[in-house]
């Protein structure tokens, strides 16, 4: 399993070149005239999706005029082969019979990770209504799946929390590369590496939340499983089209193994779902396991916009000001404009954050930080609309006209998940707490290090 | 008693993309559940207007609701009717005889799919019913990206084109006159 596995592809025998996915290609990528099929060039492709969203140009179950029969276009795309839905044009070849033979098997222990803004969508893939909130339900899906441990990206957002912020606490108090870049996000990662090598220093260290929990679980997580790391199959539920490649990246075995085995979209999670017979309207509410599996409010607003720099200042502002911070919520970060701007007092100085939805709208902001003009220190950058919520492996609208309701409705149920949990900081998170204690000794630390961060590079393509 | 035209949905072949959205629209509205997302979706989407690309035109066809409708005279059954200036099908009765295929001068029936309520009947008419039902109109309209799609009637669309006629040759006959007085 390459990177090149994950690329995004329109297939020509069913694009009719509307070029509706040209106008939400963030990197100019998509190529073809009006009313020809088109094609993505793959040196420009980010991989986030966004025309898998928005692609119409569809061959329904029934349709038996196309030269290519179905069951070869599911085998390509790793589908199931019995799949009913219809099938688009622009699509990304996923790994649904891969992790299939995996849990049919007995080979592995098999633990699984699920990002934030699965919990808020999956639902929908069974008829509820958009945006339900569904954590419970998700961690017993996943348990009768047959996974052996079902944990969550929510406690890696956690940890990235506690590596990132003691990041750029250091960044500021070293007077070194500002300003700070998030890092969760592949498709902006892939992007500043193709695009702007020269900024690539601004980006931080830390790895993804997928690839922390990744390693976490084939190192820590194997010990107190007891099992050797090599016996370890590491699933990550996404709802990101471009986490594939990430997994996939050369040097993301920090663990000494590939640390994520496969990505699934939540789309797919869906087809295991189904095939494996399960009622997900029926299901009981059940926990994720301790502890690479608890989380705070912080770690689950990871998946929307504005909700890492959120998280990213429960927790800066308690080291900044050194003392605590009563309201948790930090409103001012979250809205749907495409930038937002906002000022922090964290009592020693002023904080200056700027957070991006939508990768387009980073650019001016860039050329102001490579013209040495930026005046704020930390900036989070997700390449889709409305942050992860509205990822490209997150459950598809038949119809343009319900994209925006959902991706409010995942927003929403984000904020409430949050509001509802009893932490609301990562570094409160006892699992964390615990983590350090007993294994990574402390932020920034020579674990953290080895596991937590890693370096990037100019090249297109590795 | 003058009985107004029957009305029908018509594409402009100068805002359509071809994006299919509202043949995906239209399925969708005809179908027995509420579908949201593809996943959903586990049954074939039969719409029942069909995008046609060509090196002159792209644009959906659908059907026309004509006056003397051949689909009408044509079938052995009568499951089609005129009733509020449309013309409908009574799909249960559809013996699937192909007849109003052959009729229709712009290919705007198909025959296929079972109806999910009567399993007795493997083939059926499927045609364009304005979605008949649906408040807010027909779906392949409130759908389209390009707003390429619009519901004619013809009574409407008459008189608006008799005003922008009058108001433009008020226009020059006005600026006419203006001249010679000068």
């Amino acid at each position: 399993m390459s990177g090149q596995h994950s690329a995004v592809t329109i297939d020509a025998e069913y694009c009719t070149g509307c070029r509706r996915c040209a106008a939400v290609c963030p990197v100019d990528a998509i190529e073809g005239r009006q009313g020809e099929a088109q094609s993505i060039n793959q040196q420009k492709c980010i991989m986030c999706g966004q025309c898998i969203q928005i692609c119409s140009g569809y061959a329904s179950s029934q349709d038996d005029f196309y030269d290519t029969p179905r069951a070869i276009k599911l085998n390509e795309r790793n589908m199931p082969l019995n799949l009913r839905e219809p099938l688009f044009a622009a699509y990304y070849r996923g790994d649904f019979q891969t992790v299939q033979a995996v849990l049919s098997g007995q080979r592995f222990h098999t633990i699984v990770q699920c990002a934030p803004a699965v919990r808020v969508a999956i639902a929908e893939e069974f008829g509820l209504p958009l945006g339900r909130l569904v954590p419970g339900q998700l961690a017993a899906v996943l348990r009768r799946i047959g996974f052996s441990r079902v944990y969550d990206t929510n406690f890696a957002a956690d940890l990235t929390i506690m590596e990132e912020g003691a990041e750029l606490v250091k960044r500021i108090k070293t007077g070194s590369t500002l300003p700070m870049f998030t890092s969760c996000c592949p498709a902006w990662v892939k992007f500043v590496e193709d695009q702007y090598p020269d900024l690539i220093a601004h980006l931080s260290s830390c790895k993804s939340p997928q690839q922390m929990a990744g390693t976490m679980f084939k190192t820590y997580g194997a010990t107190l499983d007891q099992v050797a790391a090599d016996k370890v199959y590491s699933v990550a539920i996404m709802p990101c089209t471009c986490k594939k490649y990430e997994a996939g990246r050369p040097e993301m075995k920090a663990s000494g193994y590939r640390d994520v085995d496969a990505v699934l979209t939540t789309r797919e999670l869906a087809y295991l779902i189904k095939a494996a017979g399960i009622d997900f309207r029926t299901l009981p509410e059940e926990s994720f396991d301790n502890p690479l599996g608890l989380y705070s409010g912080a770690g689950t607003i990871f998946g929307v916009t504005g909700g890492v720099m959120e998280a990213a200042l429960r927790t800066a502002y308690e080291i900044l000001a050194a003392k605590p911070l009563a309201e948790p919520d930090i409103k001012r970060v979250r809205g749907e404009t495409g930038v937002r701007h906002v000022t922090v007092d964290v009592g020693s100085m002023q904080l200056n954050t700027v957070v991006v939805a939508g990768l387009k709208n980073a650019l001016p902001l860039l050329e102001q930080v490579r013209a040495g003009q930026a005046d704020f220190h930390f900036m989070e950058v997700m390449t889709c609309p409305a942050g992860c919520v509205s990822g490209g492996g997150q459950p598809k609208m038949l119809l343009p006209v319900d994209t925006a309701h959902s991706h409010r409705q995942r927003t929403t149920s984000t904020y409430q998940h949050d509001a509802e949990l009893p932490i609301r900081k990562s570094h409160e998170n006892s699992a964390i707490q615990k983590l350090y204690r007993e294994f990574l000794g402390e932020p920034l630390g020579h674990t953290s290090h080895q596991l937590l961060h890693t370096h990037y590079r100019s090249e297109t393509r590795g | 008693m003058k009985q107004h035209l029957n009305s029908f949905v018509m594409a402009d072949p100068q805002k359509c993309t071809g994006c299919r959205v509202c043949e995906i629209a239209c399925a969708v509205a005809h179908s027995e559940h509420d579908h949201k997302t593809v996943g959903t979706m586990d049954q074939p989407l039969i719409p029942r207007l069909y995008l046609v690309q060509t090196d002159q035109s792209t644009m959906p066809v659908q059907c026309r609701h004509c006056e003397d409708a051949p689909c009408l005279r044509s079938c052995p059954v009568s499951i089609f009717s005129r009733e509020e200036n449309q013309i409908s099908a009574n799909e249960e009765y559809c013996i699937g005889c192909k007849s109003c295929l052959l009729a229709c001068p712009f290919g705007a029936i198909e025959l296929g799919g079972s109806s999910q309520n009567n399993p007795m009947h493997r083939v059926i008419a499927n045609k364009c019913d304005l979605c008949s039902g649906h408040a807010s109109g027909p779906a392949c309209v409130a759908s389209c990206p390009s707003q390429a799609l619009r519901i004619v009637d013809w009574a409407d669309e008459r008189k608006r084109k008799q005003i922008a006629a009058a108001n433009q040759a008020g226009a020059v006959i006005k600026q006419f006159r203006s001249m010679g007085e000068e």
